[in-house]
């Protein structure tokens, strides 16, 4: 099903064109992976900073804060925690999460799972991880301009995000860091859509690529949609800061013609209800094979999730205005977009069963990646669940920028997708380094994040229903969220306990990269194309393109002699 | 040394400003609800909890329970089964189904009917008495203004309060807001309610408050720096003693309130709620 010859060409001999301006799209990956990682590392310390603050109000943070804040004594100033949340949003949605799932991932496994020798566009790929360097570099020198870095909220509504509310560069540097990533992303986007179209091996249909792959996508194809949208949005915000134009002023504040600044909010939340998606999409095709391969059967209705799957990426689309219920919108467009986010449950209720019934009368291994898996499983039935609160005009009123709103996008985006990546992370470890992570860490790194998380976003929806909103630097000046400040406490040890979780995660990492047991070719026993080729995988993938003759999921069948599993490169044996 | 110690003590010393007395339960329940229509979100909240307590329920059997019953220990043979029978996918589609009739639906229509007969039923202003109340958002600070004896508002004997709002119970009260700077949100934890103040735009709010007392009010869109600050506070009066404020605040707005004070020319003309509520 090529549409041409993959050309082989000789492997790059200098440090600089083998691991820095590689074009091989599994180098690209680690390097998506690497960046990712660190700047996880950088987003979760802002995190802990914020819940230190949240739970101790005008104590020093500890150990590192008389360095970070010298001029307050170590205590996190107001100006600077809104700093911190803005960067803690926008660095892990962005050059976090972002980076992982689709960067690493996608450019990692899409060649691999479809039999392409490399992507379908390898300059455009090294442009794309190239610019994503370049938009970290303006996010951080955001950091050291006179006023600081951005502080208006990752959604940097205007008019707080025009120069009203926000007078230093370090606000136009994040709307142009921001400009620069989106692009990055499209250009990855567009090389994910190209190559999954046309490199997939002969013999391999749609509904015989993994779900994985059709996560990626999914992912790609609303990234190449919408992250355009973000990027007119922001250039327009960047025009109003710099070139004076009015696009987003109004009242007093225009002082000619006039904007609107809930325009912004609708050309965000275009691009930003989608954008939840593009982040949970490839999660959930990596835990939709997942639990298949530790299930050791085939995954139930696999075509069904995939069109669920799929039909999600369309609702996804047209649901944004549950975002905006609070600037009263027509009460015809706040209907409509209630009841297109709740029709969003039936296909998510679809591939649920489905999850469940890959796992019904399966033989599971508990190995690292699956009890990440039903790790993803539990935290995203109690994530997506609770969307339906914040669905309905009614309760929404109330729950509206509470931590309740916080709770929930952290169960779906970071919750879900953090243990998607981690369950990724683990399983293709061994395709990428030739080596296996060491399992007993894996369980405790399981464990203790498992604990944490549900300890830290359980608590937030909590609080959140007892009234305590958003972005506040001390919840404690109001009456009514003085009884709050035990769970607040309880919520920020959550968080620490889940951050020390972590260096399990780094220590595991970095150490298996060296002196893991080497892996076999196909550790984990399943079929895929990924694992018919040597560990880690050999320059330009396949010496011979593979040619596909059945599912990925032909696991478990009875007729097999010797495995318990099928390459897609056999044929398939009756059952 | 003296910072690890710190931050030990933090852990295991118990602080005593914190509000030891009060158990978890009564901790997390929100704000005393003080409005007529604050007992249709809470129900409506409770609703959807059980309803969703009942599907996780089943998410949970499925995974705790499969995992159980099919570990490769207990069950060493999996089943060869791709989940594509005719039964197996109707029995998906039911599930399907049957989350969007029994949550969705019913949370739906609840929802839309509490929002249309009772959040947007703005009562109307020529029959009924109403308190009508103008605010004026801005970076960090709640302006409400209060018609003068005249009823109409913007001109000379408006009562203008800052950060201070003080209603009749029992009586119901309309607020239109707007804001002078960035977005805000007028936030009553008490009637279970908010709105947007943005600039250039004026947005509607109604809320009839059935308990006195003092309450707090709270910016809930983030507005820059000092947001947590963004407070003000809601005395809800019996309504006698609201006369006699509302007569006192009149008399000094008249007469003691400089004239030329800038900061007290911020009104607008009131949209009559009966011409909004039809488009």
């Amino acid at each position: 099903m090529a549409f041409f010859e993959q050309d082989i060409h000789d492997a790059p001999s200098t440090f600089l064109s083998k691991y820095v301006f590689s074009f091989d799209h599994k180098v690209i990956a680690k390097q998506f992976l690497w960046y990712g990682i660190a700047f996880l590392g950088i987003g979760g310390m802002m995190a802990l900073m914020i819940r230190w603050t949240l739970a101790f109000p005008g104590e020093p943070f500890p150990i590192i804060g008389d360095i970070l804040f010298p001029n307050s004594g170590g205590i996190v100033p107001p100006d600077t925690y809104a700093m911190l949340f803005t960067l803690h949003g926008t660095i892990m949605i962005f050059f976090a999460i972002t980076p992982i799932l689709i960067g690493a991932f996608g450019n990692f496994c899409i060649p691999l799972m479809i039999g392409a020798r490399d992507m379908v566009f390898p300059t455009l790929n090294m442009l794309s991880f190239w610019l994503a360097v370049l938009s970290a570099v303006l996010l951080l020198a955001s950091l050291f301009t006179p006023l600081g870095g951005a502080a208006g909220g990752w959604t940097s509504y205007p008019t707080l995000s025009t120069l009203i509310g926000s007078a230093g560069v370090g606000q136009t540097l994040w709307c142009l860091s921001l400009f620069v990533l989106g692009v990055s992303s499209t250009m990855g986007a567009v090389n994910y859509i190209a190559t999954i179209i046309t490199l997939r091996a002969p013999g391999m249909g749609y509904f015989d690529m993994p779900l994985t792959v059709w996560g990626l996508w999914l992912t790609a194809v609303l990234n190449a949609i919408f992250l355009p949208v973000l990027g007119a949005g922001l250039l327009l915000l960047t025009f109003d800061r710099v070139f004076g134009t009015t696009f987003f002023l109004a009242g007093a504040a225009a002082t000619s013609g006039s904007g609107d600044p809930v325009l912004f909010q609708h050309v965000f939340w275009i691009f930003g209800h989608p954008e939840v998606y593009i982040l949970i999409l490839p999660a959930w095709g990596i835990v939709s094979d997942l639990l298949s391969f530790f299930s050791r059967k085939p995954a139930f209705g696999a075509k069904a999730t995939a069109l669920a799957m799929t039909s999600i990426t369309i609702l996804s689309t047209v649901v944004y205005g549950h975002h905006m219920y609070s600037t009263q919108m027509s009460p015809l467009l706040t209907q409509s977009f209630m009841m297109l986010t709740m029709v969003i449950s039936i296909p998510s209720a679809v591939f649920f069963a489905n999850w469940l019934g890959t796992l019904w009368k399966g033989s599971i291994r508990f190995q690292t990646p699956m009890l990440f898996s039903l790790g993803v499983v539990f935290v995203f039935g109690l994530g997506g669940l609770t969307g339906l609160y914040l669905a309905t005009v009614s309760t929404d009123l109330y729950l509206h920028d509470t931590y309740f709103v916080v709770g929930h996008f952290h169960y779906t985006m970071a919750a879900s997708v953090l243990l998607g990546g981690f369950a990724g992370t683990y399983f293709w470890f061994p395709k990428m380094y030739g080596r296996m992570m060491n399992e007993r860490l894996g369980k405790i790194h399981f464990w203790i994040s498992m604990v944490g998380l549900n300890g830290i976003f359980m608590g937030m929806m909590i609080i959140g229903h007892a009234g305590m909103h958003r972005r506040i630097y001390n919840p404690f000046v109001y009456e009514f969220l003085q009884n709050l400040i035990p769970l607040n406490r309880f919520i920020t040890y959550s968080a620490l306990v889940m951050g020390a979780g972590q260096l399990f995660f780094v220590w595991n990492f970095i150490y298996s990269m060296y002196k893991g047991p080497i892996a076999t070719q196909n550790p984990w026993e399943v079929g895929t194309l990924d694992w018919t080729i040597p560990s880690p995988a050999p320059h330009y993938n396949f010496k011979e393109i593979p040619v596909v003759r059945c599912g990925p999921h032909e696991l478990g069948n009875p007729n097999l002699v010797g495995k318990d599993f099928q390459y897609q490169t056999e044929e398939l044996v009756k059952a | 040394m003296n910072l690890l110690l710190n931050f030990f003590m933090k852990f295991f010393v118990p602080s005593a400003n914190a509000a030891e007395h009060v158990g978890f339960f009564e901790a997390i329940k929100p704000p005393i609800d003080i409005s007529t229509n604050g007992h249709l979100i809470d129900s409506l909240f409770q609703l959807t909890t059980n309803l969703i307590l009942f599907f996780f329920f089943f998410v949970c059997l499925g995974i705790f329970g499969f995992s159980y019953l099919y570990s490769k220990k207990r069950h060493p043979k999996p089943l060869y089964n791709h989940g594509t029978s005719r039964k197996q996918l109707a029995l998906v589609a039911g599930i399907g189904a049957l989350v969007f009739i029994m949550v969705d639906m019913q949370i739906t229509t609840i929802s839309n009917h509490d929002f249309i007969n009772h959040f947007l039923n703005y009562p109307k202003e020529e029959n009924e008495k109403v308190l009508r109340v103008e605010v004026l958002a801005q970076q960090w600070a709640w302006n409400f203004r209060y018609p003068g004896k005249d009823g109409i508002f913007n001109t000379e004997d408006d009562v203008v309060t800052l950060n201070d709002l003080r209603v009749p119970v029992n009586t119901k009260v309309i607020f239109q807001v707007s804001s002078k700077d960035v977005i805000h949100a007028l936030y009553f934890p008490n009637a279970r309610i908010k709105v947007d103040a943005m600039p250039g735009r004026i947005s509607r709010l109604w809320y009839e408050l059935t308990k006195t007392g003092l309450y707090d009010i709270a910016c809930a869109e983030m507005c820059g720096t000092f947001h947590y600050r963004m407070q003000a506070k809601l005395t809800v009066y019996p309504q006698d003693e609201f006369e006699t404020w509302q007569k006192e605040m009149q008399e000094r707005a008249t007469h003691v309130t400089e004239q030329d004070k800038p900061d007290l020319f911020w009104g607008w003309q009131w949209e009559s709620t009966s011409t909004l509520s039809k488009n």
